[in-house]
């Protein structure tokens, strides 16, 4: 990954202290966060700005975590998910299957959630840059 | 790519496909079940309705959330055209963002008569309910 590029995460959630551990955590030199209350609300701002990651608490204003991810992958699916569920983790393999999600969180995640997940966002951005070819025919 | 199309189905003139491949892959290896678990893929370029050259491009190590990984490897190789036995939905909606058609065959094995009915225009595309999970058919094959 470009050492130099400003990872922008958007965390979405009722209530800011919802997240306010995570985004503490998140609070990194090269990681910009933003904050916003609702799911549409959210899925606008990706419509106006390429976000790396939105992270969605369970249960939003006007849908649910899981729902927030559906429509944001019709809409960008370029934009990598995180959302918190009280799911058992097979569970919420068996339910969000395909939708690519990046990390079950837990609810009120902490600042070391916040670490693993910026690790494994790392490991994921920068392994879209590195490309080999063979050709062997 | 210049290719023509009979109701749904396309006969593909020009362009690349890949294939999810076991191993080595190749166009008499076998195809992997699910196209963020291979090995490599297998591309195969197609002149004037015809094949051209294949080559393989090693997959990228998979990850939690990385299936735009191998979206942005394809994208980046030129792919115009990708089979698959299984899909997700979120790497689908990233194949349609970048123009690249998704084709399946969930039956055979083998990469060469599933190329060969792609490039004749035997074979759909699929569709957004024909996705792994979300209720949506569950064709997952590991």
């Amino acid at each position: 990954m470009n050492d130099h590029r400003t990872i922008k995460i958007l965390l979405i959630s009722r209530n800011k202290s919802a997240l306010s551990e995570l985004k503490s955590g998140l609070g990194k030199k090269q990681v910009q966060t933003e904050w916003v209350e609702s799911g549409s609300i959210a899925l606008a701002r990706i419509a106006q700005e390429n976000f790396d990651l939105a992270v969605a608490d369970e249960n939003l204003a006007d849908m649910t975590g899981l729902e927030f991810c559906e429509e944001v992958i019709a809409q960008n699916p370029m934009v990598n998910l995180a959302a918190v569920s009280t799911l058992s983790p097979a569970d919420f393999h068996e339910t969000s299957e395909g939708m690519g999600i990046l990390m079950q969180l837990p609810v009120s995640p902490t600042q070391k959630h916040a670490e693993k997940l910026l690790n494994q966002l790392s490991t994921i951005l920068g392994l879209a840059e590195r490309i080999e070819f063979k050709i062997n025919e | 790519m210049n290719n023509e199309k009979r109701g749904e189905l396309v006969i593909m003139r020009n362009g690349r496909i890949a294939v999810p491949s076991n191993g080595n892959g190749g166009l008499d290896g076998t195809r992997s079940g699910h196209f963020g678990h291979c090995d490599v893929f297998t591309f195969i370029d197609v002149e004037n309705g015809k094949i051209k050259q294949v080559s393989t491009v090693p997959n990228q190590e998979h990850v939690q959330g990385g299936c735009m990984v191998p979206v942005n490897l394809l994208a980046n190789h030129n792919v115009d055209a990708l089979v698959v036995g299984g899909i997700g939905m979120r790497p689908l909606m990233g194949f349609k963002q970048a123009g690249i058609n998704v084709y399946h065959d969930s039956e055979r094995a083998s990469i060469r008569p599933v190329v060969e009915d792609l490039i004749a225009g035997n074979l759909p595309q699929i569709t957004d309910d024909q996705v792994c999970g979300g209720g949506g058919g569950g064709m997952h094959q590991r």
